[in-house]
């Protein structure tokens, strides 16, 4: 197997190279797995050939995920994940990871653990392979290079155009005005434009670019460049950059400040500075001065004006305005410092080309990374872009097989003629549906299934690649229709076999009701970008289009409506109306009294220019603003602009003084305690409370549990206990009490969005939330005891409207037993953080370091956080959001006495008496039901608690199961005193617990009787929470503001936890191992692809029935 | 070839007064800069120079020539028109003769017994064709001259096929068209001031003339690569453009220093640095 393998890498014949993996490994023992991984880790660490590398990593990575684990005996506990191995991981150092992973697999023998470390080494040692050729490659670029090399001002070789310096009459500069359309991807290429596949796969990667005017349906009068650079010389030895849709503006004085990229909303401009060669890359830390710089490339005393505009399109339309925004800034620059011929004008195809070079180099000094066809608005009308075989002389000859960079050729009339063109305008109606999401991890998919070539998904590009050839063919004839069924196929069948998640709920519930509504008039659906949701196309009959407009607009409006609360959704969604470009980026120089930049940049500075005082205002300033008050008379374009000006001088009491009120009642309403939220502002600033405190003292011994210590329920359990849970449930005992208070920070990065209405995943033909699976189990469990299982989901403020409404809707999915919700009764305000708190999450706490220039990038916007914190003021509340941004569960604790205060138990015990057990489990652990067979060994154990615990794999973080001082109990992560404690404890807590109600209330000194005496219930709970320590916790929260734009905020809350109830004395707690399948979670949408792929989601299948 | 002809422009408005500058030759006598590069140019073996002027420069020329003055013809540039429309005016001095163009602002200083002018007449008059003299010169350079692209020459060290021509490129575009195998990384053939042309140049300026606009050298020459053999020629010798600040002072340090005073000068500029570091 092995040879074969290294044979599949190194073939160069297509059909040994693209062969799948699965194929090979399905037959394979997990020794002959093991053996292939030891001679594919010595293949890769000997090759030179960058292919041949990426590739035996990616097998690695597959077979240490998702081959060798389900290969092993479940019964081995034993081995542990090295502490060193894990921090050279964190640190990047994945050579040294590895070798430490390989060691402890030689002593001990493979083991879950181990693989998923060495699983996530090496994926992650792949794509830093990639990531470094495409940076090395980007560097290599002609036309780049020197910029590496230039150190100091005086060697900058580089002349601001005489033009440009020659000032008009009335003493103004002239304005270089660079207008770029965007782009839009009229196939969708199957994602064929990430870099590497154009390197690796430069004749399948194939992308039909479009390059286009935007406008806003119902707003704009008429199309335009949705994107405009501008630039001029000013007398001041400064870089003034200012982004008018940001709202940003700086003057730059020191050359650090234009490589700190996160700093402000500017970091685009800047670079785009950089990578045009104004302030070139290789003069970073030179500690020379800006102004000297400037001296030399503008004259002397005089400096840079570079302003950018977005027409007011949102964030996320999947039509690369952020890519062609930095395109048209460099462009400028480049024109202006004569590295294009033109000042003016078109651009010739050498500068294009260029201006896509520098602009990828823009891109990665920016930390960000788009497609090799997003910079495509540069070029004219409708181009097909191509990878590009390396030949000889190339500086990826050698390396890969494609260049860095596609060739492009603008389609011309035979092609595409005027009238289909014309027709194509006539039918596509273009959306921005409102989603916001984070394509990252789908293009990272999309690479890892390129290089295992999985079967489905390499058939599925190669028919993609086929659509692409029919979309020319019904273009060439004209047949708009045709090209309708062709993206429809495109999206139906390819797009979701490469990427099952480019689909959501959301798309396809717009997508049908679309269809139903205009029937065969409805010509087809089209996805832009990484995924749908954002920018999206319909295809109409042309008579249709107007009507289609409109009514589009109300369907996904209304289906946003509806999905709200479930999907994140940055905006109102919207209707484009465009025009193809057929012109590509274009630039005009202003000059006398022309010379003036867009309407918006006079908003944003007009009103601080008067508020100074009008001594300090330069002759030139005063020359602008006469120059701009008679164009304002003059120019109709410019008639709206007295308005804005006075709504920003004098601007009317902000609307959000009832969003104030709304939080104050919010909080009222839902139990907020000011008395504690006084003292624990007062503990975090007194640093009495705070990250640091969270921990154990360090005196505190923390060891792995014994054998004796859990009881192994990996295996398959006894029939008695199955027989007795099974009993039990027949009697009605269990009621199943599923934690969906929280909206899963991690899950939407802190978008607030309530996961438990999720629609996640495809399950039988359609998307399932996370409550609807759940119930699914349950319905199942209540089949085969004979009696319906009571199911409650736990809520809080923040969930529980959304989740009553939603369930409403749903008809409770149609669910035959009690459902109920709980809802929280307790809630938190959201603080400023502590810097010391963000130094010690940031600083002290183990982090994954980012790739080099993504790393300098997070490091510069965590230095804007805590200067954020410390201007804000530490420690106050936090109330710049909407009020539901602002508030936060207390932590899981709480969730269970809420059942006590709010009655819902007493509810449940009155309806069925015998109810005497409950299992409690989080939203996002979907493998768990309520088993007869675990339940008999809980109704076995006679403990008030058990605990199902799973073993550790690397992503497995945040404590575990662990002998305390000697007492056997679950320590939260917080808790370790120590971090590389943690990875001494086999076992990790999966969160799901069987709960004896009886017992449960001896804890709180209850019983049954007392839980209709809210007075006493609320005394006892709060008696049993004064023993639970209060962790503090650090969360991102999104603030959404302008056309879609999302900024991510760290804020401090506090929490209780469940798990700490093990560490009481007097609450008998048993622990039982269980299954991964059964014990995982499912925390962040980037795992749900392996997650799939594992066999965890077709065993969460076999767990439900669905109707 | 045989290379009888010498053109020196000088009419440029900034440069107008520079050939008139005084300074001490190797031979220790002061001289004007514009009789040094006279000499330059006979030295070569040239016999007739023409020099292009400035309207109403000619006779301060002829005086500035000092003993060669008889030796030269003046024609007048009347319109500023670009370098290449100065090499234009001296048409008829040139008919159809290859000659050797030097400009009136450079100085040069032979690293060997032959002077630069000689070095270059003498690959030209071997090789049959128009040479430019090159110098190996740092990216930062490139806003102030002239730079070709190409490749050596039949492998030989020093000469290269020109097929590139561009004034004044950005690096960006000079690291696309104009990296020459061989030299070092950021450095390119910049021009040295100082060329053998064919007959064909002339035309070609003349074509540009009629067209109108600026005329620019550079793109004569780079037609010239495109039809006739053209090579670039690194010469052993330096070169000063005495219109840079400094560059007359630089010019005149490095003629003493290679003068008999040498010692003198030495001894004169160690003084002064020891004033200096006190």
């Amino acid at each position: 197997m092995t040879t074969r393998l290294i044979e599949i890498i190194t073939a160069t014949d297509p059909l040994v190279r693209n062969q799948s993996l699965e194929a090979l490994c399905e037959r394979a023992s997990a020794t002959e797995l093991i053996a292939a991984c030891t001679e594919l880790d010595a293949f890769r660490r000997r090759s030179n050939n960058l292919y041949e590398r990426v590739r035996a990593l990616f097998f690695l990575y597959a077979i240490h995920r998702f081959h060798l684990p389900e290969k092993l005996s479940a019964g081995d506990h034993n081995a542990m994940i090295p502490f060193r191995g894990f921090e050279h991981l964190l640190q990047r150092r994945f050579e040294e990871a590895t070798d430490e992973f390989l060691a402890v697999q030689a002593a001990s023998g493979a083991s879950d653990a181990i693989s998923s470390a060495l699983a996530a080494t090496y994926q992650r040692l792949a794509f830093q392979t990639l990531a470094d050729q495409v940076r090395r490659s980007v560097r290599s670029v002609r036309g780049n290079q020197w910029m590496f090399r230039m150190g100091h001002p005086a060697d900058h070789p580089l002349r601001l155009r005489s033009e440009l310096r020659q000032r008009a009459a009335n003493g103004s500069y002239p304005v270089l005005r660079e207008s770029t359309p965007v782009r839009m991807d009229l196939s969708h290429s199957g994602w064929s434009d990430i870099f590497f596949l154009g390197m690796d796969f430069p004749e399948g990667a194939r992308v039909l670019n479009v390059s286009i005017d935007l406008g806003v349906h119902g707003r704009d009068t008429k199309t335009r460049p949705p994107v405009e650079a501008c630039l001029r010389v000013i007398d001041e030895p400064v870089l003034r950059l200012t982004s008018v849709d940001l709202g940003a503006s700086a003057n730059i004085t020191e050359l650090a400040e234009v490589f700190d990229f996160a700093r402000d909303y500017l970091g685009l401009l800047k670079a785009a500075v950089i990578a045009a060669g104004i302030v070139p890359p290789g003069i970073e830390g030179s500690g020379q001065s800006l102004a000297d710089l400037l001296a030399q490339v503008v004259g002397p005393g005089c400096g840079l004006e570079i302003v950018s505009h977005v027409n007011d399109i949102p964030k996320g339309s999947r039509l690369a305005v952020s890519t062609n925004l930095l395109a048209a800034l460099i462009s400028v620059c480049m024109r202006a410092t004569g590295q294009a011929t033109a000042l003016t004008g078109a651009l010739t195809e050498d500068e294009r080309r260029l201006v896509l070079a520098r602009a990828l180099l823009g891109e990665w000094l920016g930390g960000s990374g788009g497609g090799w066809q997003d910079s495509g608005g540069v070029w004219p009308g409708m181009k097909l872009i191509c990878g590009a075989a390396a030949v000889e002389g190339d500086p990826e000859f050698g390396i890969s097989r494609g260049r860095l960079m596609p060739a492009h050729r603008v389609l011309n009339e035979p092609d595409v003629l005027p009238e289909t063109r014309e027709r194509l305008q006539q039918s596509l109606v273009l959306v921005h549906g409102g989603m916001a999401q984070n394509v990252g991890p789908i293009l990272e998919m999309v690479t890892e299934k390129y290089l295992l070539r999985s079967a489905a998904e390499w058939a599925g590009r190669q028919q993609a690649i086929g659509v692409l050839d029919d979309i020319l063919v019904a273009l060439r004839e004209g047949d708009v229709r045709r090209v309708g069924e062709l993206t429809t196929r495109n999206f139906g069948e390819p797009i979701q076999t490469i990427i099952p998640w480019a689909t959501n709920a959301f798309t396809e519930t717009v997508i049908n009701r679309v269809r139903a509504e205009f029937g065969r008039d409805f010509w087809g659906f089209w996805m832009l970008g990484g995924m749908s949701g954002g920018g999206m196309g319909f295809i109409f009959e042309p008579g249709q289009k107007a009507r289609a407009q409109e009514r589009l607009q109300e369907i996904m409006s209304q289906a946003k409506r509806e999905l709200q609360h479930a999907l994140p959704f940055a905006m109102e969604p919207v209707v484009y109306d465009f025009a193809i470009n057929e012109r590509g980026t274009w630039a005009e120089l202003l000059r006398g009294e022309d010379a003036l930049l867009t309407g918006g940049y006079y908003a944003l500075h007009v009103p601080r220019w008067l508020r100074a005082d009008p001594k300090t205002l330069t002759s030139a300033r005063r020359a602008e603003l006469e120059q701009f008050s008679l164009a304002c008379r003059n120019r109709p374009e410019l008639e709206h602009m007295m308005p804005a000006l006075f709504e920003r001088l004098l601007p009317r009491p902000k609307s959000d003084g009832g969003r104030k009120q709304t939080l104050e009642e919010l909080l009222d309403q839902n139990g907020f305690d000011r008395v504690q939220h006084e003292q624990i502002r007062e503990d975090l600033k007194h640093g009495r409370v705070g990250m640091a405190q969270n921990r154990l003292p360090v005196s505190a011994s923390i060891q792995d549990v014994q054998d004796g210590d859990v009881f192994d329920a990996g295996r398959p359990l006894a029939d008695s206990y199955r027989e007795a849970g099974l009993a039990a449930l027949k009697c009605g005992e269990l009621a199943v009490v599923t934690l969906a208070a929280g909206v899963g920070s991690r899950w939407t990065q802190g978008a607030g969005v309530v996961k438990a209405l999720h629609p996640f995943c495809k399950f039988d033909g359609a998307h399932r939330t996370f409550i609807e699976t759940h119930l699914a189990k349950s319905r199942r469990v209540s089949q085969l005891a004979g009696t319906t299982l009571p199911h409650v989901f736990t809520t809080s403020y923040l969930t529980h409207a959304a989740t009553e409404g939603f369930l409403k809707q749903q008809e409770n999915y149609r669910y035959a037993g009690r459902l109920l919700l709980s809802p929280g009764r307790s809630i938190g305000l959201r603080t400023i953080p502590m810097v010391r708190d963000l130094r010690f999450l940031w600083e002290e706490m183990p982090q994954q370091r980012l790739d080099e220039q993504q790393q300098k990038v997070r490091d510069s916007l965590r230095a804007a956080l805590i200067n954020w914190a410390r201007t804000t003021g530490e420690g106050g509340d936090y109330t710049d959001n909407l009020p539901g941004q602002c508030l936060h569960p207390v932590g899981h604790w709480f969730e269970v006495p809420n059942l006590l205060r709010n009655g819902v138990l007493a509810r449940l015990l009155q309806e069925r008496p015998q109810l005497r057990h409950l299992m409690l489990h989080n939203i996002d652990t979907l493998g768990a039901d309520a088993d007869p067979a675990m339940f008999g060994l809980h109704l076995a154990q006679d403990a008030c608690l058990t605990f199902e615990v799973i073993t550790r794999r690397l992503e497995d973080r945040g404590g575990g199961l662990a002998r305390v001082n000697g007492q056997v109990r679950l320590v939260e992560g917080l808790a370790m005193p120590r971090e590389e404690d943690e990875f001494q404890l086999r076992f990790y807590n999966s969160n799901t617990c069987w709960i004896n109600i009886d017992r449960l209330l001896e804890v709180f000194r209850l019983s049954r009787t007392d839980l209709d005496d809210a007075k006493k219930v609320s005394a006892a709970v709060r008696t049993v929470a004064a023993r639970m320590p209060t962790y503090i916790t650090i969360k991102d929260v999104k603030k959404r503001w302008g056309h879609g734009q999302e900024d991510v905020f760290p804020v401090t809350q506090f929490e209780k936890l469940w798990v700490d109830m093990t560490a009481l004395p007097e609450v008998k707690t048993q622990f039982a191992v269980v299954p991964r399948l059964r014990g995982q979670q499912l925390k962040d949408q980037a795992q749900l692809d392996g997650w799939l792929r594992d066999g965890s989601a077709a065993h969460v299948a076999s767990l439900c029935q669905w109707s | 070839m045989n290379i009888r002809k010498a053109v020196i422009t000088a009419a440029g408005a900034s440069q107008r007064t520079l050939p008139l500058q005084t300074l001490v030759d190797r031979d220790g006598t002061t001289k004007t800069a514009l009789a040094i590069i006279v000499e330059e140019a006979l030295g070569s073996g040239t016999e007739e120079i023409c020099v292009v002027v400035h309207p109403g420069d000619a006779e301060t020329y002829r005086k500035a020539a000092g003993a060669h003055s008889q030796r030269l013809q003046f024609v007048e540039q009347t319109e500023a028109r670009g370098y290449g429309d100065a090499v234009w005016c001296a048409h008829q001095f040139t008919g159809d003769d290859p000659f050797l163009l030097l400009v009136g602002d450079h100085l040069y200083l032979s690293r060997e017994t032959r002077g630069c002018a000689r070095q270059l007449v003498e690959v030209a008059a071997a090789e049959n064709c128009a040479v430019s003299a090159v110098q190996a010169t740092h990216e930062s350079k490139l806003p102030y001259y002239g730079v070709v692209g190409g490749r050596l020459a039949d492998h030989r060290k020093g000469l290269y096929l020109i097929s590139e021509v561009m004034e004044k490129p950005t690096p960006t575009v000079a690291e696309q068209r104009l990296i020459v195998p061989g030299l070092r990384a950021g450095n390119y053939l910049c021009f040295f001031g100082m060329h053998v042309l064919t007959p064909a140049v002339v035309k070609s300026l003349a074509a540009d003339r009629a067209a109108g606009g600026k005329m620019h050298l550079s793109h004569s020459l780079m037609k010239l690569a495109e039809r006739e053999r053209y090579l670039a020629c690194e010469l052993q010798g330096r070169r000063f453009d005495i219109g840079l600040k400094y560059g007359l002072l630089n010019a005149q340090l490095a003629f003493a220093l290679s003068s008999p005073d040498r010692s003198e000068i030495l001894s004169g500029l160690v003084e002064l640095l020891a004033q200096e570091a006190r």
